[in-house]
């Protein structure tokens, strides 16, 4: 049997169209899905985790969202090296928008290896708030949006108020043996360990250019030294359980803790104390820079810095802010006045002498 | 009889598929676990044994070749220390692993009882936590105001409480525990290759139920021993998170102070040296406990 071989009719829509046109639709009908997926009003930003990741977040997280109607992905990991080592590691990229959480001589490297942003007022108009002596302490890659220093904190059910920086460093004089056992030390790889070390260094006539009376100060405490921890959360259970009765520590945590119950007070010993600013930063390799910028902006709004402060026991990145609780004000730094008696110890320095000194604080303490 | 490639190709009439065929797909399968090792395995450590050899200033490297990083590793107490920490808890938990597996896994294979999978299973139980989580365990058992002093106390063998961690052998306790499943289960396999008849041979030949463990089944098991106790080692000397709560900052070993050269420090060149001289030694060892075990076994 033959087959008509007469042509057929043109069909009005060809196969191939048909396939392209069913296509397109599938494609449109998954766009949204893949817009809001690629949306440029996402923000990754990372920062505190723990048991300020519900504060971080509703002081400053979620107000964001609501103002700028965008979605903010809350990256809680690491500490400020940490952090910093994963913007080195990726070259720039890693993962996160902003920063949120770097110390000064992360923000020095950053600078210095061009892995951080440029940071102005015209990206960030609230700069010119900051406390002065910010400027001076980190270079122009990030804004220095909270303050805290390493204060003083002893267990009040155990011994006496201390008053001199003396006293963590030479605690028989001051408390006789009933104190062995029960101070703790920090590795230098925590800023708290290294503000102590310059404090010893002090105490001896010594400086960050000459820290030999810190390492003689050590190796005097480290008969007493019941404890030794490298992150400041570590050093908590031991507060908790009573074990550690003097220590070093931020004035924030410090704040929190004393709230939450635990048996210590907190002072600024007759020496003084050496403040850390807390700062946020933009990666180069950022995804969404000109949201980056607003949220530095916002971090530096009144209303976020009072909420935060308050509820982190901080102190604010900025001096124009009045009308603080009168128990907020006895602990911590709201006015210029009160920043110029604070320490900021060359960051570049610590930066550049920090292994050293780790190595040194190993020796003695191994 | 004619040759395969006399009969028109390279391949026998019952083989199949062409040899040819056969042996590009071999090296497909190869080369795919092949790419996988050189991209995430040989490169990477390429380029940490690069960045050994840079100097770093202030935190940053530079292009400067240098011996210096491996000086600074090798001249001081503090790291030497650390490397023999290292290696010493690696043998330790070995070696305990594998006296404390070595029964267990001998029951596991030789019980009939019905419930012998779900004793396996009990004993490979440790490996559904984490081992950070089985870490703090022994954490709350080992610290000062711990149940170990409380027990010490109440026995009467200690007056006062006593600091049993930060301490090498806190840290050797905590690892044996988390790495015991792996022992169990290479000794198991070990042990389950041994054909039941040679025992029974031996056994019917006067040998003592001693005598034939001795003379038959461990040294017919030591090739699983071997394996067991190289696995423990290789784990337990590249262990972080154990020695990092168990051993603190003052009890380093070499992986917790690469972390803190590279992560806390930012220093990448003395955290480079430090990864090569862990990886070079253990490659070391290594070879060293195949040697022995190959000359063993051809005694």
């Amino acid at each position: 049997m033959s087959k008509d071989r007469r042509p057929r009719p043109r069909p009005i829509v060809s196969r191939r169209t048909l396939i392209r046109g069913a296509a397109g639709l599938g494609l449109a009908g998954a766009a949204p899905n893949v817009i809001l997926a690629q949306t440029p009003e996402t923000l990754v930003v990372n920062t505190q985790g723990g048991e300020y990741q519900e504060i971080v977040e509703t002081t400053v997280l979620k107000p964001f969202e609501k103002k700028f109607g965008a979605r903010v992905v809350h990256d809680p990991t690491g500490s400020a090296s940490q952090d910093y080592a994963k913007i080195r590691a990726a070259r720039g990229a890693p993962g996160f928008d902003v920063a949120g959480l770097l110390t000064p001589p992360e923000m020095i490297l950053g600078a210095r290896e061009k892995l951080l942003e440029p940071v102005t007022e015209r990206e960030v108009p609230n700069l010119r708030h900051c406390w002065s002596v910010a400027s001076r302490v980190i270079p122009n890659v990030g804004v220095a949006h909270t303050l805290q220093y390493a204060a003083m904190i002893y267990n009040k059910e155990k011994i006496e108020r201390p008053r001199s920086w003396a006293d963590y460093w030479d605690p028989g004089k001051r408390y006789g043996e009933r104190i062995r056992g029960h101070v703790i030390n920090y590795n230098p790889a925590n800023l708290l360990s290294v503000y102590a070390l310059i404090h010893a260094a002090q105490l001896g006539g010594g400086s960050v250019d000459n820290m030999e009376p810190a390492w003689a100060r050590l190796r005097a405490q480290k008969p007493y030294v019941g404890v030794v921890v490298t992150a400041s959360p570590e050093a908590v259970p031991y507060f908790e359980n009573g074990e550690v009765w003097i220590s070093p520590y931020w004035s924030a945590r410090s704040g929190y803790y004393i709230a939450r119950g635990l048996p210590i007070d907190m002072l600024v010993p007759e020496e003084g104390v050496i403040g850390l600013f807390d700062c946020a930063a933009i990666p180069v390799g950022a995804k969404n820079k000109k949201l980056a910028y607003e949220f530095l902006n916002f971090r530096l709004e009144p209303e976020v810095q009072r909420a935060f402060s308050l509820a982190y026991f901080s102190s604010p990145g900025r001096g124009d802010i009045a009308d603080w609780p009168a128990e907020f004000v006895r602990t911590q730094v709201t006015t210029e006045a009160q920043v110029a008696m604070v320490q900021f110890p060359d960051s570049e320095v610590i930066g550049q002498r920090r292994r050293d000194w780790t190595v040194r604080w190993q020796e003695i303490m191994a | 009889m004619a040759s395969p490639r006399a009969l028109g190709g390279d391949v026998h009439p019952a083989m199949g598929p062409p040899v040819r065929h056969l042996v590009s797909a071999h090296w497909l399968l190869a080369a795919i676990p092949a790419l996988v090792l050189v991209v995430f395995f040989a490169l990477p450590n390429a380029l940490l044994l690069t960045v050994s050899f840079l100097k770093s200033e202030a935190q940053q490297l530079t292009g400067e070749v240098t011996l210096e990083n491996y000086r600074f590793v090798l001249s001081r107490r503090l790291y030497l220390d650390a490397v023999i920490r290292t290696f010493a808890i690696g043998i330790a938990v070995g070696a305990l692993d594998v006296l404390l597996a070595y029964p267990l896994a001998y029951f596991l294979v030789r019980t009939t009882s019905r419930w012998k999978g779900w004793l396996i299973a009990l004993s490979l139980a440790p490996l559904l936590a984490s081992v950070v989580v089985r870490t703090y365990g022994w954490y709350v058992i080992l610290n000062r105001n711990g149940v170990a002093n409380d027990a010490l106390l109440l026995l009467g063998l200690t007056t006062e409480r006593i600091a049993l961690m930060p301490s090498s052998a806190a840290i050797a306790i905590g690892l044996a525990h988390a790495l015991l499943p792996y022992a169990v289960l290479t000794i198991m396999g070990g042990l389950d290759a041994i054909p039941p008849n040679l025992e029974r041979a031996a056994m019917s030949l006067g040998a003592s139920r001693l005598r034939t463990f001795l003379s038959v089944t461990l040294p017919l098991s030591m090739p699983g021993v071997a394996g067991g106790f190289i696995l423990c080692f290789s784990i337990a000397i590249s262990a972080y998170a154990t020695p990092a709560i168990l051993g603190g900052p003052a009890t380093q070993v070499l992986a917790t102070a690469i972390y803190g050269f590279m992560t806390q420090l930012l220093d990448w060149s003395i955290g480079a040296a430090l990864a090569v001289v862990l990886v070079a030694s253990s490659l070391a060892l290594l070879y060293l406990a195949s040697r022995l075990g190959s000359r063993q076994v051809s005694l």
